[in-house]
């Protein structure tokens, strides 16, 4: 006979998680919604039963290894929630959990490591981070001259496909007339990897340190390449009294065309369709600046797939999965790029890093011709 | 109690690991004239091999307790870096620190080292990275092994200690294979880099870590030295020359064909060069 299951309810951890999600955790009332949300289910036959990880919280159990580090954090479930649930800041509060625990996926520790020691989690070294820009000459960051900071980005500094992004930024800005710098090598990774990965005491250091340097630097506004950036300097760096305001670049762009700074006379006759990045829509709240900028090219069409806006499907890279990895055949960006097709684009546009790697891989590892990824920047530097 | 550290038998295990600060290796330029090294300016950071050394020492604690000293041998400035391995798990910290011991080859240094060692009273496994990322010459694991006269195994991946026998058994990667050697306790281990992951630091050890009492500085005559033997005096070593390796050329050449026959083709290039 088997013998029965034994669970022990972690009445300590359960004190924490009602803590940390200032008691929002308490409020899941199993409705499910959350599981029939989750893209997992697209992609996997067994869902991944956000639910059932919920309920083991509230009751305190640390759940499976596997399934806690499956989350993207694409607040797909957070937007359906009918009881208003942040499930992703549980799921990161199982995660810090485990970091005590020790009970991390191999790798992880590293990424943290490469933050801690090159600036970065990229394990690049930190005096090559302004190598993206050698030969553009932008200035360093002066707050008697510039009117807003560039804050580049780790992945936008050192991924090659990347840099392209943050380079076209830079052209745009300065057909613009605006007066900005860098930190050049000196500039902080904002943490959000650390924070994704749930370690939180170690992102609350660098938050704390980096709103310091900001205040230092004589920062007031800055504009972030990466929605993830751009998120963390919005939603979680004002508790360490940050007092600069962030702008996600599409944002910024869409200020400049409002004002008049920024006109696009060249035609860019393009069919493209938009990819809302979970970190700048559903995380955010910020749907319409991407699609002003395009909409303002001359000669571009733009073409919703099935899913767009608060519906737009996860490319998967969220949450700390780029750290993580992902089996062929599971990967969200695989139906993504699928959706795509069948609007008849010739671009899928995002406006984040990460979704341009994930859906840059799925269109290779799906062998598909004639579709490409790029940034709303890289089009917009077309039309100027 | 084994959490205190005291096996069955009463003993209570000892894991030392030598940690060294280096400078960042990229940012670390060669003066054309005197053609020294210039590390003024260099970020600094962990030898990465030490830290697995240290890895390895805190896997053995986590299964059998104990406790862990760092010993390292450089100027001040390397205590904060090195207060990153208390808030991985280790106990303490022993600066060895002196002027005259600046200068020092790794004759001088696995002297040095091996005095603060003995200063420790008993130890059961001294760990160190196989090699330092500025130095590069892997000597200092066996010249510490010379002046402690203890067993030393070098290049290790894996380690499994036999607390009956006393003995420690080290897995080495061969080409086409490995091996296992076993000697008696004590015994000096160097490390193989990247052999495993080192854990990331507990924040809830790190108040701990930084506080004042975490680490103790030795100097020369706190170690009763010898001076003929530290620093630029115990140094026989002589740089003759610095000379900048030929960078490799790339081929450019690319293999075409189906998966299959790039793969084929590709064996058949390995094989040339092997």
């Amino acid at each position: 006979m088997q013998a029965p299951m034994v669970l022990t309810p972690d009445e300590a951890l359960w004190e924490r998680l009602f803590q940390e999600t200032r008691g929002a955790m308490a409020l899941c009332y199993q409705c499910g919604v959350c599981t029939a949300a989750c893209p997992w289910g697209l992609v996997r036959r067994e869902p991944f039963s956000v639910r059932t990880m919920m309920r083991r919280a509230q009751v305190g159990l640390l759940d499976g290894d596997e399934s806690l580090w499956l989350c993207a954090a694409c607040a797909q479930c957070e937007a359906l929630c009918p009881r208003g649930v942040p499930v992703a800041e549980v799921f990161q509060s199982l995660r810090e959990y485990a970091w005590e625990q020790r009970r991390v996926p191999r790798g992880l520790s590293s990424v943290l490591w490469s933050v801690y020691w090159n600036n970065n989690p990229w394990f690049q070294p930190p005096s090559y981070r302004s190598r993206w820009a050698r030969d553009l000459e932008v200035p360093r960051f002066d707050p008697e001259q510039h009117e807003i900071l560039y804050y580049v980005g780790c992945t936008s500094a050192y991924d090659r496909r990347a840099q392209k992004v943050a380079r076209a930024i830079v052209q745009l800005l300065r057909a613009a007339g605006v007066r900005f710098g860098t930190l050049g090598d000196d500039e902080p990774c904002c943490g959000e990897a650390v924070k994704s990965l749930g370690h939180r005491p170690y992102f609350y250091e660098i938050a704390q340190n980096n709103a310091k340097r900001f205040a230092e630097a004589g920062v007031r506004e800055l504009i972030a390449t990466s929605p993830h950036c751009y998120e963390v300097f919005q939603n979680h760096y004002p508790r360490f009294q940050a007092e600069f305001r962030p702008y996600h670049y599409t944002q910024y762009l869409a200020r400049l065309l409002e004002e008049g700074r920024l006109r696009f006379s060249r035609e860019v006759p393009l069919r493209v369709t938009y990819h809302d990045p979970c970190y700048l829509g559903r995380r955010s709240g910020e749907y319409e600046a991407p699609r002003r900028v395009l909409d303002a090219i001359p000669g571009l069409e733009r073409v919703e797939m099935a899913h767009f806006g608060p519906d737009a499907l996860c490319c998967g890279g969220g949450g700390g999965r780029m750290w993580l990895e992902t089996r062929a055949g599971e990967r969200f960006a695989d139906l993504r790029v699928q959706e795509a097709l069948e609007t008849g684009a010739q671009v899928i546009v995002t406006a984040c890093p990460f979704c341009m790697a994930c859906l840059e891989d799925s269109l290779k590892g799906l062998g598909i011709q004639g579709m490409r990824v790029m940034d709303v920047a890289e089009i917009a530097a077309m039309a100027v | 109690m084994e959490s205190f550290g005291i096996s069955r038998d009463g003993h209570e295990w000892h894991f030392v690991v030598c940690m060294k600060v280096v400078p960042k290796p990229e940012e670390v330029r060669v003066d054309p004239e005197t053609r020294r090294l210039d590390r003024a300016g260099a970020r600094s950071e962990i030898n990465p091999p030490d830290m697995n050394a240290l890895e390895m020492a805190l896997q053995l604690k986590d299964r059998f307790g104990g406790r862990v000293s760092i010993v390292s041998m450089g100027p001040p400035f390397f205590e904060p870096y090195l207060r990153v391995g208390l808030a991985m798990g280790a106990d303490h910290i022993y600066l060895l620190s002196d002027r005259k011991f600046g200068g020092a080859d790794t004759l001088a240094t696995t002297y040095t080292l091996a005095r603060g060692i003995q200063k420790l009273g008993p130890v059961d496994l001294v760990f160190c990275g196989e090699e330092s990322s500025d130095g590069a010459t892997g000597q200092v694991p066996p010249g510490l092994a010379e002046w402690l006269d203890f067993h030393q195994i070098t290049l290790v991946t894996q380690v499994e200690l036999d607390p009956l026998r006393r003995v420690v058994r080290g897995r080495r990667e061969r080409p086409g294979g490995y091996e296992i050697l076993e000697v008696p306790l004590p015994a000096v281990i160097s490390v193989k880099t990247g052999c495993n992951e080192p854990r990331f630091m507990d924040y809830r050890l790190k108040p701990w870590a930084f506080a004042p009492e975490r680490v103790t500085v030795w100097s020369a005559a706190d170690l009763q030295v010898d001076e003929a033997f530290v620093g630029v005096a115990g140094s026989p070593t002589q740089v003759s020359g610095l000379a900048q390796a030929p960078s490799r050329e790339r081929k450019r050449i690319r293999l075409e064909g189906s998966p299959e026959e790039v793969a084929r083709l590709l064996a058949e290039r390995l094989r040339e060069i092997m």
